[in-house]
């Protein structure tokens, strides 16, 4: 058997949507987008891994997705699973049930397959009452995102903070597997230095993005 | 055969934490669902996270009410998108 990974102290939303659903009757659902994987993580794959990991939380495999899985096992060649299967499959047996879907990277998702997932994540919101979608991603899929989600987003830009960097460079210099090379005096300018040159990156960045 | 098989290496779900033993079958079916595995690059992710980075998004108004409002509410998105440029943490916030 392999080990247990559940929500084990593993991430900051993922670990608060877990900890306050308690046990409730609560699904949370991710994927993490990656360029380097973009041939295997298309519509079929992501969507089909969000009914997964959903289908998985239950003590029973659903009807509906037996059903069809006995069907196309039936069928000739191929694995027959199409994204219209996902989402009536979704349809059939998410929409009473509270979901938490979280989608890492967006941007990273081909342009292509970004559309069909933003429209069926779209149709999974429009059915489901219950299912909240958190998604991050670069600021050019802002509007993409705001377009294919009819105008139904909330928007948070995140920035580096700098408590979030000096625990981050301290938390580096502790695990640093040649500690001998470094001095008290570099390790000083290194917690002064770069969180400064961070700070500057940062309001260099958002002046040039507010440029027209 | 049977295999011994832990639901909760599939899903963030929170209800059913058990193990046990699933047919052939219904681990064919949900390798046939999607071959993808993204529990583990969430495990990867949090092994290297530090503690305490980000934890200001969830003190965020705009957090709290797309984590708790009832959808009834007007004001409230079903959808919260994080952007950000490519290296300030979005995944580990995440």
């Amino acid at each position: 058997m392999v080990a247990l990974i559940g929500c084990n102290n593993s991430s900051l939303v993922i670990d608060k949507l877990c900890d306050e659903a308690g046990e409730g009757d609560t699904s949370v659902m991710c994927f993490y987008f990656d360029f380097a994987a973009r041939n295997e993580q298309s519509p079929v794959n992501m969507l089909g891994s969000m009914l997964r990991q959903f289908v998985s939380g239950l003590k029973k495999i659903p009807e509906a997705v037996v059903r069809d899985f006995q069907k196309q096992k039936n069928g000739i060649g191929g694995r027959g699973l199409q994204v219209p299967g996902i989402m009536k499959m979704f349809q059939a047996i998410a929409a009473t049930k509270r979901m938490f879907i979280c989608v890492d990277a967006l941007g990273e998702c081909v342009p292509e397959h970004r559309m069909v997932i933003l429209e069926s994540l779209r149709q999974i919101l429009q059915g489901s009452s219950n299912t909240r979608l958190f998604m991050t991603g670069r600021p050019q899929v802002r509007s993409e995102v705001e377009r294919r989600l009819d105008g139904v987003a909330t928007f948070i830009s995140i920035q580096p903070t700098e408590d979030g960097v000096i625990r981050y460079l301290r938390d580096k210099l502790r695990k640093d597997t040649t500690p001998e090379i470094m001095s008290n005096t570099l390790e000083a300018e290194i917690m002064k230095l770069i969180p400064e040159i961070n700070s500057e990156t940062y309001v260099e960045t958002s002046a040039r993005e507010r440029l027209p | 055969m049977s295999q011994g098989f832990s639901y909760n290496n599939n899903s963030f779900n929170v209800a059913n934490t058990f193990n046990y033993t699933a047919s052939d079958d219904e681990s064919k079916i949900l390798a046939w669902l999607s071959p993808l595995e993204p529990w583990v690059r969430h495990r990867d992710i949090g092994a290297e996270r530090v503690d305490g980075i980000g934890a200001w998004l969830l003190e965020t108004e705009e957090f709290k009410r797309w984590h708790n409002a009832p959808r009834e509410d007007e004001f409230n998105h079903p959808t919260l998108f994080c952007d950000g440029n490519p290296g300030v943490g979005k995944s580990y916030i995440m």
